[in-house]
């Protein structure tokens, strides 16, 4: 059986624990193509038109799956720690995409809750049913799944550059090329260099983000603001560029509450949109790059 | 002797402008020329008029370009450095007032803010999508009221009573304006208004949270409007400084980061003289098939010699031989 999975939002975070699964369960994976200028359009035409530009490419995804699998893996994901949630346009994906395209395969659309064992066996027993009935097989899938996602390793961490910076903001949105544009080719071009929140200790963004005078809901959110301040007051970068795609919700409490703690730290918000003409975006970065280097005493005098 | 120039050219959305700056950092000549959407011909049309002026009887020995269509004009030109608006308009700026700390800059497209200390630019920011504040509003506002953009700002000044306009938007500020007109408030009134929700928006847009400090320019095409200058006076309560060459500062930041891009590489210029501009230049937008991206790649090509490409994401087109590197 041809089990797709589309590459779109928390793929490029979770899909060593899914494609694992499936594949020990015994199914053929299909997986969408990384994003394109098709994939994108096909995603603007089904999508509801103020849904975020990461919720489009996912319906741009499951659009190009649609006729080349029997069933698509779209789980719907509600948390990852306990009493913690994630950003509630996941909960309502499957609806989105269900009633946007048309003939559809099967979905495999179990709720996903990772905050505790049981809750993932849960979902693992649901899933796995659609091809087997052996439980010790869909366990030991899963048992392998979560070994090799704790294995697997995301993120960047650039060395041997002038400048360094710290790239935050939502997986989707710093590891799609083509939707950032290839953010990380453009700023390794200009000789800086690139660390991401999964470098910056766990234990030290909990901290950090546990000072706030209200732990905020989303997990994703305390781990951007955690991060953002780690490496603001450690210095392990020369600035920061928050990557943030328009109209998100997270990101406008998230972008507010680290500029509170910025001072005179170098940060930048790029914004992201359908929009594929890259001048306004090369010049936000080139302008970050100068001042940066410039901050730092870097490259020739130019004023 | 003959002396040495400096040739600064800023390729905006809605205006390109030209500077010749001698060896002392001195403006020679201005061009400020509408793009009108065709920056080749405006670009060729501005430097003929400087051929036309000075032809060749001046040595050019750098050129730089800057604005949106930097790429474009410094293919054009060959030019020997290409930068960003906002690193063009900081030198500029603290060329004419080393003291300088924030610079406002409202262009056709884009509104920017710059803080520097020392010299240096430490903070900027410019706005999102949104182009509302920015000069092509303003010129819509202007064509639809019926005034010349020229006489806009000096409308506001004679304001009795300015009224509330939401500058959030350019559409709802557009409807705004049309409910109150329809009401009975003057033209005068009314683009008061408006000029202080355009500044409300722009300081809330770029300068929530900032401390903006005082020596303070203002520049770009906007800086002309008079009641523009009056609102960010009257809100900021501070002293906004327009420089002489306000409408072309980036092209002359330009010019003098091509002086200093010169010097400091010790090479001769790429400059091929004004005569160049015959060349019949010609720009295509193709988009490639050879993979799903689908790329509108952009070939300019002079006598039929292909001479540039880019748009591209996989780098193919871009370094097609004979290809002149361009970016940075």
């Amino acid at each position: 059986m041809n089990i797709g999975v589309p590459r779109g939002l928390l793929y490029s975070k979770y899909h060593v624990f899914a494609e694992t699964f499936l594949e020990e369960i015994g199914a053929k994976i299909v997986v969408s193509p990384a994003t394109n200028k098709l994939i994108l359009d096909e995603g603007v035409r089904y999508c509801v038109d103020d849904a975020c530009l990461p919720m489009k490419v996912f319906h741009g995804h499951v659009s190009w799956l649609k006729d080349r699998c029997d069933a698509m893996l779209v789980p719907r994901f509600i948390g990852i720690k306990e009493k913690e949630y994630i950003c509630p346009m996941f909960c309502g994906s499957i609806e989105m995409v269900s009633n946007n395209i048309p003939q559809l395969p099967c979905l495999i659309d179990t709720p996903i809750c990772s905050t505790q064992n049981y809750k993932l066996s849960q979902w693992a027993k649901k899933t796995g049913s659609v091809l087997t009935k052996d439980e010790n097989k869909i366990m030991a899938a899963l048992d392998k799944a979560l070994q090799r996602h704790g294995n697997s390793k995301t993120g960047f961490n650039d060395e041997g550059y002038p400048l360094k910076i710290g790239l935050i903001g939502h997986a989707y949105n710093i590891y799609d090329k083509f939707i950032n544009m290839d953010l990380k080719k453009k700023l390794n071009g200009l000789g800086i260099g690139i660390i991401t929140s999964e470098y910056i200790n766990g234990a030290d963004i909990a901290d950090e983000a546990g000072k706030l005078f209200k732990k905020p809901f989303w997990t994703f959110a305390q781990e951007y603001y955690g991060a953002a301040v780690c490496i603001i007051k450690t210095k392990k970068a020369d600035g920061i560029i928050y990557l943030s795609s328009f109209s998100c919700g997270i990101d406008s409490v998230v972008i507010e509450l680290i500029k509170s703690e910025t001072g005179d730290f170098p940060f930048m918000v790029l914004k992201l949109d359908e929009h594929t003409g890259e001048a306004g975006f090369d010049t936000r970065i080139e302008a970050f790059a100068d001042m940066l280097k410039r901050r730092c005493g870097i490259g020739h005098n130019l004023s | 002797m003959e002396k040495n120039y400096y040739l600064g050219v800023d390729v905006g959305s809605v205006s390109t402008n030209l500077v010749l700056m001698d060896e002392d950092y001195m403006v020679c000549e201005k061009l400020y020329l509408k793009t009108s959407g065709h920056p080749v011909e405006t670009l060729k049309n501005g430097l003929m008029r400087m051929a036309g002026r000075f032809g060749s009887s001046v040595k050019i020995r750098a050129t730089g370009a800057t604005g949106s269509g930097r790429q474009l004009a410094g293919m054009l030109i060959d030019a020997d450095v290409i930068k960003n608006e906002i690193t063009a308009h900081a030198v500029a700026a603290s060329s004419i007032e080393p003291n300088v700390r924030t610079i406002i800059e409202i262009g056709g497209q884009d509104s920017k803010i710059i803080f520097l200390k020392e010299g240096i630019v430490y903070d900027f920011a410019m706005n999102t999508v949104c182009a509302a504040g920015t000069g092509s509003f303003l010129d819509r506002q202007a064509s639809r009221l019926d005034i010349p953009i020229e006489e806009f700002g000096r409308y506001a000044l004679k304001a009795q009573n300015p009224v509330r306009i939401a500058g959030r938007c350019a559409v709802f500020a557009e409807s705004d304006m049309i409910h109150k007109q329809q009401t009975g408030h003057c033209s005068e009134d009314i683009i008061a208004g408006l000029c202080e929700a355009l500044v409300r928006n722009y300081l809330n847009n770029l300068a929530k949270g900032k401390n903006i400090e005082e020596p303070i320019m203002f520049q770009g095409g906007v800086a002309a409007n008079v009641g523009i200058v009056a609102a960010f006076e009257k809100i900021l309560n501070k002293k906004i400084i327009i420089p002489r060459y306000y409408d072309v500062m980036g092209a002359y930041g330009a010019a003098i980061l091509a002086k200093e891009e010169i010097e400091r590489s010790g090479k001769e210029t790429c400059f091929f003289g004004f005569e160049s501009i015959n060349d019949n230049f010609d720009v295509k937008s193709i988009e490639c098939k050879d993979c799903s991206n689908m790329c509108e790649v952009i070939k300019i090509s002079s006598n039929g010699e292909l001479k540039a490409c880019w748009g591209d994401r996989c780098g193919k087109w871009g370094a097609l031989p004979g290809k002149v590197s361009i970016r940075n």
